[in-house]
């Protein structure tokens, strides 16, 4: 009896303990193997083939190219600022949207979700009429007397950034609240029973206890808007190349595969990063309190 | 209002509510309620979930504020103070600890927010001693057990060592035989510390275990302040007596007097109880079960001849449900002994029951 039940406690590996719930997962491997992995081995390997078998040649001439590293830090610095800008936006309205009531709540998610059912070509489409030179905004800047002939809007830097944060704001949004909605109000009770001013409190308590849904904001909105292509090649074009433009017409008009592959394999590694970073600082918050302080 | 903070000063209350209002949309939650509060005092506020406890609570610690009345702390009006300047100690019911930080992280979060910078480490060693939690301080606190967490909440709030402690209804998360450990332990605490505390609780046993005095709330007012033997002893209210222990109810009407006594009918038969109601008046009378006895009756005291019909025993004290003769079934009288008298009496055996006429109180019929 004794020995049986210690034979039994031996630990067998899952699938020999009839545990396979692992399995369920099949399908959806099977599916993202067929229509993500092997194109993306494919894209891999097209970006280091040469006219003579291996080759760098692609990546050589992407990073040795004040161009194409122009190419890159514009597609970095627009994922910077529009993730800034929806992170000083989207921070606080999240906390709208979490302490709302009722109704209120009920408008304010429907400010944030509405314009995510809107197809983004057709928002950027209204930017473009918004902010063109016989647009909404040159007639109100006009009419206040504001200006003395039409502005330049469109196809400037500015209009880009506005638009890119309006695309991605919901994105921000999102995750933000879902964390600071979880939040016990005690907890800022607690503080303040304890001397906490508001700002000592939300600095110490409500700011770092919503860091992880800020976290997962900065991650999604980064890697999104680093590889946008519909909404700037529509509100800025060539003036402003991106990565995601750099590769559609590398594959589009030039036919260069190489070149178009080996941008796509290092955008691709630009978001494998973010990936790693938002993750590694996501277990660093969870593992918080156990440390000294 | 002036007056009003020296008057307190002077009497060395350390906390006095004055006629204090709160209304919720168009529920009146407290109507008009006043406390007094003595240095190292430790008040309950016992009473059922609605009946305005917790916003007392909340209006004292300044976590919401009052529609009229004053709230005044040592002597120092606070009625509109923000929270953080108080200086108002608080236990939450769920304790509140901040998962981001450790223990130590806990206790001292209070210092810093203070902005004292001297003797923190000390201070918050000391504040974790006394909850004998000194060796947890670099322990998450999610790692902790409810009854750990709760010395943790605690250490926390004395750490900055405020003028008045709320505790609100801190015990509840908790195992019975581990709920009256730490109520024993932290009555000894804040003994030793001399503060003073306000407890809110619906647990009248607790109330009566820890507490100086219990104010027992109803509907937004106290009904009555007092010790727990007083308020155990003499009820001002039914809503008291059925609050605080158990007794038997018996409605009826007061019929005449007997000398100091007036005499009542009820269901069971006519009893005796100290004179308070005109002839006429519907009352109703209770009696606690371990103020009747069994057995010979002596003179002047209200005796019925019953028959028992459950008997529990229960260790240190027997219970007897008994139906007293010529009176419906269902109306029992129950009987509490502390020892069962030799021969013990059977189910259906018949008994004689009496209890003093002092130990009857009777109410205005509701």
């Amino acid at each position: 009896m004794t020995a049986a039940a210690a034979t039994l406690s031996l630990p067998a590996p899952a699938w020999r303990r009839g545990d396979m719930t692992a399995m369920l997962a099949l399908p959806a491997m099977g599916y993202m193997l067929v229509v993500f992995a092997v194109p993306l081995a494919l894209l891999l390997w097209s970006s280091m083939r040469g006219e003579a078998g291996f080759s760098l040649a692609g990546y050589a001439r992407i990073l040795g190219d004040d161009y194409y590293r122009q190419v890159i830090w514009n597609s970095l610095s627009l994922g910077l600022i529009t993730t800034a800008g929806c992170a000083i936006l989207g921070y606080p309205a999240a906390f709208a949207i979490a302490r709302a009531r009722g109704y209120w709540q009920v408008v304010l998610f429907a400010l944030v979700f509405l314009p995510l059912t809107v197809s983004i070509i057709v928002k950027t489409f209204g930017w473009a009429i918004m902010l063109r030179r016989d647009g909404l905004v040159n007639f109100a800047l006009l009419g206040l007397g504001l200006a003395d002939r039409p502005q330049r809007m469109l196809f400037t830097p500015e209009s880009l950034y506005a638009g890119m944060i309006n695309v991605f704001l919901p994105f921000m949004i999102l995750p933000c609240y879902s964390v600071v909605r979880m939040l016990d109000p005690r907890l800022t009770e607690a503080a303040a029973t304890l001397g906490a001013s508001a700002w000592h409190a939300f600095s110490r308590v409500t700011f770092p206890l919503s860091l992880p849904g800020l976290v997962a904001g900065i991650g999604i909105v980064f890697s999104l808007s680093c590889a946008a292509y519909v909404t700037p090649s529509l509100l800025i074009g060539e003036r402003y190349m991106t990565m995601s433009q750099v590769m559609a017409k590398a594959y589009l008009n030039l036919r260069d595969w190489q070149l178009g592959s080996a941008m796509a394999a290092i955008l691709l590694a630009v978001a494998v990063l973010v990936v790693l970073a938002t993750s590694w600082l996501q277990r660093r918050l969870a593992r918080r309190g156990g440390s000294s302080s | 209002m002036m007056r009003l903070a020296e008057a307190s000063a002077a009497t060395g209350a350390a906390l006095a509510v004055r006629g204090v209002w709160k209304r919720f949309g168009a529920t009146q939650v407290l109507e008009n309620l006043s406390l007094d509060v003595a240095g190292g005092e430790f008040v309950s506020l016992l009473g059922p979930s609605g009946c305005g406890k917790t916003t007392l609570l909340r209006l004292i610690a300044g976590l919401a504020h009052a529609d009229g009345g004053a709230i005044v702390v040592g002597g120092r009006e606070v009625t509109r103070l923000p929270a953080h300047r108080r200086n108002i100690g608080v236990v939450f019911q769920n304790y509140a600890l901040f998962p981001h930080l450790n223990v130590f992280g806990n206790v001292a979060f209070g210092l810093h927010a203070q902005g004292i910078r001297d003797d923190v480490k000390a201070r918050v060693m000391q504040a974790l001693a006394l909850v004998r939690m000194g060796d947890f301080a670099e322990r998450p606190t999610g790692a902790l057990s409810g009854g750990q967490q709760q010395r943790v909440a605690v250490a926390r709030a004395i750490a900055v060592r405020p003028s008045l402690l709320l505790l609100d209804e801190p015990f509840s998360a908790l195992d019975r035989k581990l709920r009256e450990t730490m109520q024993v332990e932290l009555k000894q605490l804040l003994r030793q510390l001399g503060i003073t505390a306000i407890f809110v609780t619906h647990d009248q046993e607790e109330a009566l275990v820890m507490s100086d005095r219990v104010a027992v709330m109803n509907a937004g007012r106290i009904e009555q302040l007092d010790t727990p033997q007083a308020l155990y002893a003499h009820p001002a209210s039914l809503y008291v007596v059925d609050f605080i222990g158990q007794s038997a109810r018996l409605s009826g009407t007061v019929r005449g007097t007997d000398g100091d006594w007036m005499v009542v009918d009820t269901a069971l038969g006519t009893l005796r109880a100290a004179r308070r109601f005109v002839p006429g008046s519907r009352v109703v009378a209770t009696i606690r079960p371990e103020a009747i006895h069994l057995g010979a009756a002596p003179a002047g005291a209200n005796a019925f001849t019953a028959a028992v019909a459950e008997m529990m025993f229960l260790g240190a004290r027997t219970v007897l449900h008994c139906v007293v003769e010529g009176a419906a079934d269902d109306d029992r009288l129950m009987v509490e002994l502390a020892r069962l008298p030799d021969p013990a009496p059977h189910a259906g055996a018949p008994v004689t029951l009496w209890f003093r006429p002092e130990d009857v109180a009777v109410f205005p019929h509701p």
